[in-house]
């Protein structure tokens, strides 16, 4: 009996001391490797096969070189974004639960006020001097605090058939970033493109399972003179409800009423010559120079035209970004250097040459000629971007806002809004009651 | 939490090896060698199932109940409080209000009720009709069972083509050959949930059909033969033989396919988004817990959702006792 008790202990032991090990595996990270390297992790959200990915592994090598001498060492992360972005930010706060976050991570910029609140991210206003910040189009800020810095940027526009337009008699010459059309012009050539017998616009009305429809379609609302909360980010009541709000959604569905877009247009349309119009950001472009020869055989058969105004100009942006973490780190000397390599005007170009995104900094000369569609989406940030709402709830916003897209067909603006506005307003009190 | 859960681990190993220890004590006792011997070698053989079980299956399961009872938020993971039923009441208020939760109780309870009597309708069907040895059948049954070795998410994708709104829709390609107009079925109420009915059902039956083909392969032949001579047709055959043979199977099938319908997730998710009209009870736990990260609230809803499904379960197995 003796035997068997001992040697029951002696398991016990062994298994004791095992999971005892892996508990110091997981929680103790000296930040420095056994040559005495300051190693500095950075977490990106891409697949490491991307070429996304690829161009990040080549400035981090770069600055590995650059910084021999000076003992630190980058060591990258790919954590590809499986089930939209929400897999990534599982796999964020299983790191910030266990102790285990990178010295920087990548984050969608919409998440800022959200990360910023619950203490993931830690203030960087003062590590990043006026004069860099100001180089950057947008900044991730939230209660005046800084963030984090823009990876790259985006805009989005209306890629246009010119074929349709001459067909249509349409000419849209004249309309810039810097002088865009407004609404009422925009359904005048919506009605022309529809009476030669296309499907006017493709405003992506059916992307509501994700952050599509948020991104390119709340620039509407803004031009309109609405907005979504006040400026603390925890009011819906009266914004996202307003008369101003309302009008912009209610062109939208002016649009959809009188048959100019709808929620049956296939991915493929606007590729295939069905459709006039065809909302959507930059990534469409190498997709219109490189695949769909039949429709666009070259740059002469298609365009972009900025987003319509109307009682201002606007125009979306907003991307993922470079955030310094609150890990155990207390010395962040290292990890701004990588920091700021990262969000150089080279590294920029290197990325956003890769990505076919617009660079985050104004100090990266790309050399777009005017009127090509990079220029106008450029130039149209610069003119008119406007970030989407800051704010904790963005999640519910979000929701909320597809629900609208989704509910226009058919429902009534006033209702959609208040039962949105409802549900947002509901979250934000929630959120406000824990953060005190 | 690592630090808990291996207290917590720690604690089970140690009521493990209490059982094991008082086991073997008797026997020593009791000068009961080889059942000592055995009994040892049992315990140990036992101890990685026991321990990967507790890990992956109770663990959950127990921090879930007890994040029930706080205000856990996703992003202030080391600012966890107890709030004993503050969730629930939530629950109770949101309820009230006839708003997403309510929309969400109701498609769950509209697709458990479409879903289960189809689905094991058509597995008994189709077990029926690939349980002869005529030419094929073999085939048949590959090709039946063939949805279910797909993932749920590609299927849901597949359909998302034969359901696609307009002229690109498969569906409403094949319908405009008759002149019925393009319709959006995914967005339509009165569709959308029918569809994913038929869509799960379709995805789901190849497996019950085995377990069916399992049941018919018990019932022995010379049962169909007296029911032969006695004159039986067909149909009473089914009834007075196949059917009471079948009944331990139905009952397992019935249960599994009960508690798989409450928890439809992946379908309504990839199909449809987060729309009133599809959102399932799953799917706005999902939500809650993961997008808008209250992981408290959503554990209760889960906890909620768990006592539901063991309630019906109980009474379901309690009637068909009854019937036995």
């Amino acid at each position: 009996m003796k035997k068997l008790l001992t040697s029951i202990l002696t398991i016990f032991l062994a298994m004791a001391m095992v999971f005892g090990m892996t508990a110091c595996g997981g929680t103790e990270d000296t930040g420095t490797d056994k040559d005495g390297n300051t190693v500095v992790k950075i977490m990106f959200h891409v697949d490491k096969t991307t070429t996304e990915a690829q161009a990040y592994q080549k400035r981090i090598n770069a600055f590995n070189a650059a910084y021999k001498d000076q003992k630190i060492k980058a060591q990258p992360m790919f954590k590809a974004r499986t089930a939209g972005a929400s897999g990534y930010e599982t796999e964020l706060l299983n790191n910030q639960i266990e102790g285990t976050l990178a010295d920087i991570v990548t984050f969608d910029a919409p998440n800022t006020a959200a990360y910023a609140k619950s203490g993931l991210l830690y203030d960087i206003s003062k590590l990043i001097p006026q004069e860099t910040q100001n180089k950057f189009y947008s900044l991730n800020k939230y209660e005046g605090k800084l963030y984090g810095l823009p990876i790259q940027e985006s805009s989005a526009g209306f890629f246009y058939n010119k074929k349709i337009f001459a067909q249509a008699g349409i000419n849209v010459d004249g309309i810039t970033a810097e002088n865009p059309w407004d609404f009422a012009k925009f359904k005048e050539i919506c009605g022309k493109i529809k009476a030669v017998g296309k499907v006017a616009v493709d405003m992506r009305i059916d992307a509501v399972k994700d952050e599509t429809a948020p991104y390119l379609l709340y620039p509407f609302i803004y031009a309109a003179g609405g907005s979504f909360t006040d400026s603390t980010g925890y009011k819906a009541e009266g914004y996202y409800n307003s008369a101003q709000t309302a009008r912009g959604f209610q062109f939208i569905k002016d649009l959809i009423s009188a048959g100019y877009t709808s929620y049956e247009i296939g991915a493929t349309d606007f590729f295939t010559g069905k459709v006039g119009m065809y909302l959507s950001s930059g990534w469409t472009i190498p997709d219109l120079d490189n695949k769909y020869k039949a429709t666009f055989a070259s740059r002469d058969d298609w365009g972009l035209l900025p987003y319509p105004k109307d009682a201002v100009a606007a125009s979306a942006t907003g991307s993922w970004s470079y955030a310094i973490t609150n890990n155990h780190h207390k010395d962040k000397t290292a990890i701004v250097e990588l920091l700021n390599w990262m969000t150089s005007a080279e590294s920029s170009k290197a990325i956003t040459d890769a990505t076919g995104m617009i660079p985050a900094r104004k100090d990266v000369n790309n050399n777009y000629a005017q009127g090509t569609p990079e220029y106008t989406l450029l130039k149209q940030l610069e003119v008119s971007g406007k970030e989407r709402p800051v704010t904790v709830a963005y999640p519910t916003f979000s929701t909320t806002f597809n629900q609208i897209i989704s509910g226009l067909g058919k429902g009534e603006v006033s209702a959609l809004l208040a039962s949105a506005t409802k549900t947002l307003q509901g979250e934000m009190d929630r959120l406000q009651k824990l953060h005190g | 939490m690592f630090n808990t859960t291996l207290i917590i681990l720690a604690v089970f190993i140690i009521v493990f090896l209490g059982f094991a220890v008082y086991d073997l004590a008797v026997a020593k006792k009791r000068k009961q060698v080889y059942r000592a011997k055995s009994s040892l070698t049992a315990y140990l053989m036992l101890l990685p199932a026991v321990i990967l079980a507790f890990l992956f299956i109770l663990l959950p399961i127990l921090y879930s109940l007890g994040y029930a009872f706080t205000d856990y938020y996703l992003l202030k993971p080391n600012e966890i409080n107890f709030v004993w039923f503050d969730n629930f009441k939530d629950f109770f208020e949101e309820l009230s209000t006839k708003g997403t939760l309510y929309n969400a109780i109701k498609n769950t309870l509209v697709f458990v009720v479409g879903v289960v009597p189809l689905q094991i309708g058509l597995a008994l069907l189709l077990s029926l009709f690939v349980n002869r040895d005529g030419v094929g059948s073999k085939i048949f049954k590959v090709c039946f069972f063939a949805p279910v070795v797909i993932s749920l998410s590609v299927t849901s994708f597949l359909w998302l083509q034969i359901l696609a709104p307009g002229e690109n829709g498969l569906l409403n390609a094949l319908l405009g050959i008759f002149g019925i107009p393009p319709h959006d079925w995914l967005k339509d109420p009165n569709t959308a949930m029918p569809c994913i009915i038929i869509l799960s059902a379709w995805q789901g039956c190849g497996y019950q059909m085995l377990i069916f083909l399992s049941g018919l392969s018990n019932i022995r032949k010379e049962l169909y033969e007296a029911a032969s001579l006695d004159g039986a047709n067909g149909w009473r055959k089914f009834w007075l033989v196949t059917w009471p043979g079948l009944r331990s199977t139905f009952v397992y099938i019935i249960i599994t396919v009960f508690i798989g319908a409450c928890r439809i997730l992946t379908q309504p998710m990839l199909m449809t988004g987060y729309m009133d009209h599809t959102v399932t009870l799953s799917y706005y736990m999902y939500q809650q817990g993961y997008v808008y990260r209250w992981v408290g609230y959503s554990s209760a809803v889960a906890l909620l959702m768990t006592i539901f499904i063991g309630a019906i379960t109980l009474i379901q197995r309690r009637i068909f006792r009854e019937e036995k």
